[in-house]
């Protein structure tokens, strides 16, 4: 007997099979920097003073209102670290389950792959269901890891439970706005980019909500998450309507699938341009078309998180009176206000250098996607020579990183100039944040290398990447050796604004820089171009 | 590299060797298309059709032998070659986020140039809508506009790997007449296929590879010339006789009938044996180009 759902287990163990890397990864990787932020937190804030000092430098910042909300139990240490954690693990969890979901429903269905399944015995909705399984289920395991990282460092039972139930239904939640997406969209970027809206949205009514402290924040599936009371009153209300709203999600997205076509949905592709403009035709223009979606999303998310940071500076001054372990963590070495600014300042160009690198290394590698997909063996075949097809996605990668840079400065100047009400480091802040472009390009130029010459091991790149993260997160409290902080470039910039600026450093990476470019481009010239 | 007569051979393959780790892609590869003829490159899925032609593109570098194209080396002068040639992919994959016309421009433009006239015939011809985004395009349109951005450019030479494969037949034959046009203006055509039917309209030549070799090689006369004759006759006597004379094979006898296949070359004898016994009624048919095949691929079942 075959009911709509007939095959579901099959399909079950065929995602778990082919992402039997990409799902530990995501556990792994957010679940990992929830355990450790919910285990390193507690011992900076050791005594009721420095719990204190917290809520009221937190209780009084409306950035922090906004980018995590007002978390219950803020003058408890349960409380504390719910909300340092609340940013990474909320957004991270609705995702996670985002890409997990589309990956498993939309994108197989544009793809045709799923049409090869829908072939066989496969009931109509065991595709939606097994990607909704696949969601939950790692939602579920998040929320666990979650909970047991809370219990591991010593916090409330009650409150670790609700905090992970109530991050298990946002996820649950976002799960099913990413299946009704990928029913709506015909392609997985439409679908990734509905759910992503979704995502930002509730997000942005929760912060806006709790820093107006109104009744917006009632309005988003974030708001009822954190109005479960995590460490507070713990309330179990807010739950009803998280599990409604997801169980209507589903139900919209069963009825979805059930009056559509297969490969349809209900928004249509609008009809593009029928000829290329005349820039189209080069290279560059080419390639610069290509990464023009990934460049504008990077762009706007970057520019928020400067304006974000920037407008966060203004409170650092009261923050740090409170607890001066935090003038610990960001590395001032003196009390002066001006001085812990510039502490707070360097750590912020570092750590958006350092994100910036993940767009640079994405859009190097393109040329491997590009390659691999058949599509550069096409240009390949015209006139267009290989060095200008590596050239051109490199210029636009090592640009669109420039771009990155100029716009975070930027954003963090108008975040601390709307604060701050002083315009007149505006220059100071650009500068400082251009001065660890050397270091973005670096990484993106190893990736360039490696790509030209051991194409196949390209996605090593990434490492770069992991490792500059994780030696200016965790360098300083691990104590690392110096050769080992010597491998990311970063380490050997100067640290604007706190020291001042020497060329050698920049110019020494600019130069190695330009010297992997060249190898990569060597290598790839005399190299096979592999397709498939 | 001058021929004789002093025209520069389109593709002069000699001894390719292409190995992809243990894998012997092309083995030992010759294959030779004069200027002007329309070369049928005819093979089974992995027999090396694809591989020959990114080495002809100097997209891959054979390990040995020598590779001229259009009189010039395809691995050193890659850029300079392609002005002169167009190329549809065997398997086309287009950017998503392009529409089919602002595909067609690109790689016409990169290629040097589109024939604005022959755009927008081809456009028609092929029935393809140029404003859809390439995600929304079906294997066949994907195919379709692959074939328009080559068809369109003015190329000296057209290198097409399975150019046909996910169009339906109307559009074959569309794609059969454009090749025939091209040919009358005097460009020279490379096609790979394993569409035997295809091959046999349009090849002036053709070349049948097998495990990275090009086994039989030469103009559809010359290789059935070289293969077997299937003859059906009706005769007064019984032709049992016939299954004696030398080159004739798998000889039936049904109600009076006798069919065998016999080699070109043997051909006069057995008539003559047929002769002897009172033909009432005689057919017979040149081999065709699936005969030539199946029996170039047969001896890779034995083999």
């Amino acid at each position: 007997m075959s009911t709509p759902f007939t095959g579901t287990r099959h399909l079950l163990r065929l995602i778990v099979r082919r992402d039997r890397i990409r799902l530990p990864v995501w556990l792994v990787g957010l679940g990992g920097m929830i355990a450790v932020s919910a285990l390193l937190v507690p011992p900076i804030y050791d005594t009721p003073e420095k719990i204190a000092g917290y809520a009221s430098a937190v209780g009084t910042s409306p950035v922090s209102y906004l980018m995590s909300g007002r978390q219950a139990g803020i003058d408890t240490i349960g409380g504390i670290v719910a909300n340092e954690i609340s940013q990474v693990a909320q957004l991270g969890i609705c995702l996670m389950v985002m890409f997990l979901v589309v990956r498993h429903t939309r994108t197989e269905e544009e793809t045709g792959r799923a049409e090869l399944l829908r072939s066989t015995v496969l009931g109509r909705h065991a595709a939606t269901l097994a990607g909704l399984l696949y969601g939950v289920a790692a939602a579920l395991l998040i929320g666990l890891a979650t909970t047991a990282s809370m219990l591991a460092a010593g916090l409330d039972g009650v409150g670790s439970a609700t905090y992970g139930v109530g991050l298990t239904l946002l996820g649950l939640c976002y799960a099913g706005v990413s299946l009704v997406a990928a029913q709506l969209s015909t392609s997985a970027r439409g679908a990734l980019g509905l759910a992503g809206t979704a995502i930002a949205i509730g997000y942005l009514i929760r912060g806006v909500g709790a820093m107006q402290d109104n009744a917006l924040v009632w309005a988003s599936p974030f708001g009822w998450a954190q109005r479960m009371d995590a460490f507070g009153a713990e309330r179990w209300l807010p739950a009803l309507p998280l599990v409604a709203l997801t169980a209507a999600l589903l139900l919209l997205a069963a009825w979805l699938t059930a009056h559509r076509d297969f490969g349809g949905g209900l928004l249509q592709t609008r009809p593009g341009q029928p000829r290329a403009s005349r820039f189209l035709g080069t290279p560059v223009g080419l390639a610069l078309r290509l990464q023009r979606g990934l460049l504008i999303g990077w762009a706007i998310g970057l520019t928020a998180l400067g304006l974000l940071y920037g407008a966060v500076i203004p409170t650092i001054p009261d923050l740090v009176a409170s607890n001066p372990d935090i003038a610990q963590v960001i590395g001032a070495s003196a009390d002066a206000e001006q001085a812990l600014i510039d502490a707070f300042l360097r750590y912020i160009f570092l750590f958006m250098a350092v994100v910036s690198t993940g767009f640079a290394v994405t859009s190097v590698l393109r040329l491997r996607a590009e390659e691999e997909s058949g599509r550069a063996e096409v240009v390949l075949a015209t006139r267009i020579r290989r060095t200008s097809w590596v050239g051109a996605t490199v210029l636009v990668a090592g640009l669109g990183a420039l771009a990155l840079s100029l716009l975070m400065g930027l954003g963090l100047a108008m975040g601390y100039g709307l604060g701050m009400g002083e315009w007149d480091r505006l220059a100071g802040q650009l500068g400082g944040q251009l001065s660890y472009l050397p270091g973005v390009l670096l990484v993106a130029a190893v990736a360039v290398a490696i790509t030209g010459l051991l194409p196949r091991w390209s996605l090593l790149a990434w490492a770069g990447v992991a490792f500059v993260f994780f030696q200016v997160m965790l360098g300083e409290t691990l104590r690392l050796p110096d050769w080992v902080d010597g491998i990311s470039p970063f380490w050997h910039l100067p640290g604007l604004p706190v020291e001042t600026f020497e060329p050698l450093p920049a110019v020494t990476e600019l130069v190695l820089a330009a010297a992997l470019v060249l190898l990569g481009l060597c290598g790839y010239r005399r190299r096979d171009v592999a397709a498939g | 590299m001058l021929c004789q007569d002093g025209v520069v051979t389109a593709i002069k393959l000699h001894d390719i060797v292409k190995t992809f780790g243990p894998v012997r892609a092309l083995d030992g590869l010759h294959l030779t298309v004069e200027p002007g003829e329309v070369h049928g490159f005819l093979g089974p899925n992995g027999a090396g059709k694809s591989t020959t032609i990114r080495v002809l593109l100097g997209l891959l570098k054979a390990d040995s032998g020598s590779t001229r194209l259009l009189g010039g080396d395809p691995w050193r002068q890659a850029a300079d070659l392609h002005r002169r040639i167009a190329y549809v992919p065997g398997d086309v994959t287009l950017w998503p986020n392009l529409t089919g016309g602002e595909v067609i421009d690109v790689l016409g433009r990169m290629r040097g140039g589109l024939d604005e006239k022959r755009r927008a015939e081809m456009l028609e011809r092929f029935e393809l809508d140029p404003r859809k985004k390439a995600r929304t395009y079906s294997k066949g349109n994907r195919q379709k506009v692959a074939l328009v951005a080559a068809l369109a450019s003015r190329a000296e030479l057209y290198l097409l790997d399975e150019p046909t494969s996910g169009l339906d037949p109307l559009m074959e034959a569309e794609f059969q007449r454009a090749v025939l046009e091209l040919k009358h203006e005097g460009a020279t055509v490379l096609l790979s296929s394993h569409i035997l039917a295809e091959a046999e309209a349009l090849s002036d030549r053709i070349s049948i590879i097998r495990a990275g070799r090009v086994v039989q090689r030469g103009s559809l006369a010359e290789l059935r010339h070289l293969t077997r004759t299937t003859v059906i006759a009706e005769t007064a006597m019984p032709a049992t006789a016939v299954a004696a004379v030398e080159g004739v094979h798998n000889p039936q006898f049904l109600d009076g009938r006798v069919i065998f296949d016999v080699d070109s070359d043997h051909l006069d004898a057995a008539v003559k044996a047929l002769a002897a016994l009172g033909v009432q009624s005689l057919t017979a048919h040149p081999p065709t180009l699936k005969e030539l095949f199946l029996r170039q691929y047969g001896e890779e079942v034995t083999a």
